[in-house]
């Protein structure tokens, strides 16, 4: 089934790097001003669980909307901690009419921008 | 209109309690297993495809009060009745937005089955 394994398994990695996924469709994401509303939008939220150290929305190349990445945000915070909390405070919210879907991220991957 | 294009502040956050679709639903939103980018993709897909269902099975389908569009100008039918109200309008955006996910899910998801309450727009329809 498509939703067995969602849970966390005893021992598993977590890190510091959340990916947030169902927030922004390619449309917003093609308006430079709505996406950059979007992102602070996010952000302001995020730093409510910890401090914030940057945070990625790849945005990909004209023409190539179909990229990885696209239209997930990426948010890496100064501890896991923050992160753990952050994860179970965001997970199933309302943004703009969606529910946001969250999951940990490697941080070597944020770090090279590997999608 | 003074030319600033300047928009009104708006929060698109909402509470989890607000979320009624996402309670129906009933799928994991925090997601603390290892899966792939493809594996991901795909979950949110469905899931979204779950919560379009959701949405338009209760009715909720008209955004709160920032998250919405402009108005069109009203149109009306032969006998004086509004056609293109707000509820018309955003259940065919996410009509349609459910019609091209579920297209995608085809692709990617094995053994992928609609919601069943989803007709296949007809080729005849604007």
């Amino acid at each position: 089934s498509l939703i067995a394994g969602t849970e966390l398994k005893e021992g598993a990695d977590t890190g510091r790097v959340l990916c947030l996924m169902n927030m922004i469709t390619p449309e917003e994401l093609m308006d430079a001003e709505e996406s950059e509303e979007i992102l602070e939008d996010i952000k302001e939220e995020c730093s409510k669980y910890g401090n914030l150290l940057e945070t990625k929305m790849p945005r990909g190349s004209s023409g190539n909307r179909q990229a990885a990445g696209i239209g997930k945000i990426y948010v890496k915070y100064e501890d896991a901690a923050s992160a753990q909390k952050a994860l179970a405070a965001l997970a199933g919210r309302k943004f703009a009419d969606r529910t946001v879907v969250v999951t940990y991220f490697g941080e070597e991957y944020f770090d090279v921008g590997a999608w | 209109p003074d030319g600033t294009k300047k928009r009104r502040k708006r929060n698109r956050w909402g509470e989890v309690a607000d979320n009624k679709a996402a309670g129906l639903m009933n799928l994991p939103t925090a997601i603390t297993a290892p899966m792939t980018a493809e594996q991901l993709d795909a979950y949110v897909v469905h899931l979204r495809i779950e919560e379009i269902s959701q949405k338009l099975r209760i009715n909720d389908v008209v955004p709160a009060d920032g998250d919405r569009s402009p108005s069109p100008p009203p149109q009306y039918d032969n006998h004086g009745k509004r056609v293109n109200t707000r509820e018309y309008r955003y259940r065919k955006r996410l009509e349609e937005e459910r019609h091209k996910l579920i297209e995608k899910a085809m692709k990617i998801i094995p053994g992928y089955h609609p919601p069943s309450d989803y007709r296949r727009p007809t080729k005849t329809q604007e």
